[in-house]
């Protein structure tokens, strides 16, 4: 299971120099906010499919590659399939293509930022989102601190349902979700409590005031 | 589409009456995200004579808020998203970003983040009020609330919203979620209720102590 989550962790970054990899990361999630407004503005496909076309020739245009666009497609591509068959029964062909397309709009576009920002730049910058905060008592350490333990706590819990999971397959009981939840959730409370103390311990943690 | 530029910015803030939280605290809230993300991308659990498997990441949602109340559970909530929102890949399926905004899940995922609070906020009431004997239950009957009004209300509404079905079809499209989290719901009652018996102080203490001090 600890193998399922670590080699997904990085993939979505692309490294490269393009004009997109050294556009600020502002910009692009500017971008990708405009995206999402436009999949409630535009009403008319030939409009959607125009927008598409443009993060298409981005996305192109900044070397990132055709497999790379299109691999993620095969998980999501029976959905929108699905929704377009449902929504031309339900609004017509027009209104079907105008709707998967702005969805797919949303996809690409975000797509951009993960594809085109490291994962640590991305994270520093989602710390750095508490700093106006701070007049209102947040901490910009503290949360990045909070990140920190999260990330490291991700694998020990991956490897604390493996564990619970394979005692209660021995124990003949893999198809009961109390079997395998619940000595995971208590040693998850006990392992925080360690953190807490082991933070505590050196000082850190704790509000400074 | 609902955007949030900055969901955990504001849920990691202190918690109102308590400035800021101590460093149990703090790793409880990390730890229950990770928790969270954990449950979300790990293969569900065969259940019953057919197998169908349930995702376990309703549950470990459910349990953030009866275990560390409302403040807490929504700053795990909200720590849980802006990881993932920035690409982590732990939303359910392995899926990451802010794409899942517009995806149907959207209401879903943002009931989540309510539906953490909101919890929390019922489970101190639960642990204020009752006795421990019905605690399971009353917990049970909580987070059932809380899941069919704020996290399959919302959700349908994201249905609704992103992929513009008719609100009849969203709500059949929901309800094939219910069996499996009522299911969910009562295994984390128990679980809840075994977490407050193993580490008071997690939240019973916190949660009585006033009363306590006022008496």
């Amino acid at each position: 299971m600890r193998a399922r989550i670590s080699p997904g962790l990085l993939a979505g970054y692309v490294p490269g120099h393009s004009w997109l990899h050294r556009a600020p990361l502002w910009t692009k999630f500017a971008g990708v906010l405009a995206a999402g407004a436009a999949s409630f503005m535009l009403l008319d496909w030939r409009a959607s499919a125009l927008a598409v076309a443009a993060v298409v020739a981005a996305w192109l245009s900044a070397g990132l590659g055709v497999r790379r666009l299109v691999a993620p497609w095969r998980l999501i591509a029976p959905l929108l399939g699905v929704l377009f068959a449902f929504q031309w029964w339900q609004q017509g062909p027009a209104a079907s293509g105008r709707i998967v397309l702005n969805l797919l709009l949303c996809f690409l576009a975000a797509a951009l930022l993960t594809a085109t920002v490291p994962l640590r730049e991305l994270l520093d910058a989602v710390a750095g989102a508490a700093r106006p905060f701070r007049r209102f008592g947040a901490d910009p350490e503290r949360f990045a601190l909070a990140i920190a333990i999260m990330l490291r706590s991700i694998p020990v819990l991956a490897g604390s349902f493996a564990e619970v999971g394979d005692a209660a397959r021995a124990r003949g009981l893999e198809r009961s979700v109390r079997a395998r939840t619940i000595p995971v959730v208590l040693s998850a409370v006990a392992y925080a409590r360690r953190t807490g103390d082991a933070l505590a311990a050196r000082g850190l943690g704790d509000a400074d005031d | 589409m609902k955007q949030k530029s900055a969901p955990a910015a504001p849920a990691a803030q202190g918690t109102g009456p308590r400035r800021t939280w101590d460093a149990q605290s703090l790793a409880l809230v990390a730890v229950f995200a990770a928790l969270i993300a954990v449950s979300a991308v790990i293969p569900g659990v065969p259940v019953g004579s057919f197998g169908v498997p349930i995702t376990l990441q309703t549950l470990a949602i459910v349990l953030t808020g009866l275990v560390l109340g409302a403040a807490r559970a929504a700053a795990a909530m909200g720590l849980y998203l802006a990881l993932a929102f920035a690409g982590l890949p732990i939303f359910s399926g392995g899926r990451a970003g802010l794409q899942i905004l517009a995806s149907g899940s959207a209401g879903y995922i943002i009931g989540f983040l309510v539906g953490a609070f909101a919890i929390g906020l019922l489970a101190e009431l639960v642990i204020r009020r009752t006795s421990p004997r019905r605690r399971g239950l009353w917990f049970f009957l909580a987070a059932t609330a809380v899941l069919v009004v704020v996290i399959h209300g919302l959700g349908v509404v994201g249905m609704v919203v992103n992929l513009k079905l008719a609100w009849q079809a969203a709500f059949l499209a929901d309800l094939a979620y219910y069996p499996g989290d009522l299911l969910k719901n009562a295994v984390a009652a128990v679980a809840a209720v075994a977490v407050h018996r193993a580490f008071p102080d997690v939240l019973m203490r916190r949660v009585k102590a006033p009363e306590a001090a006022a008496a």
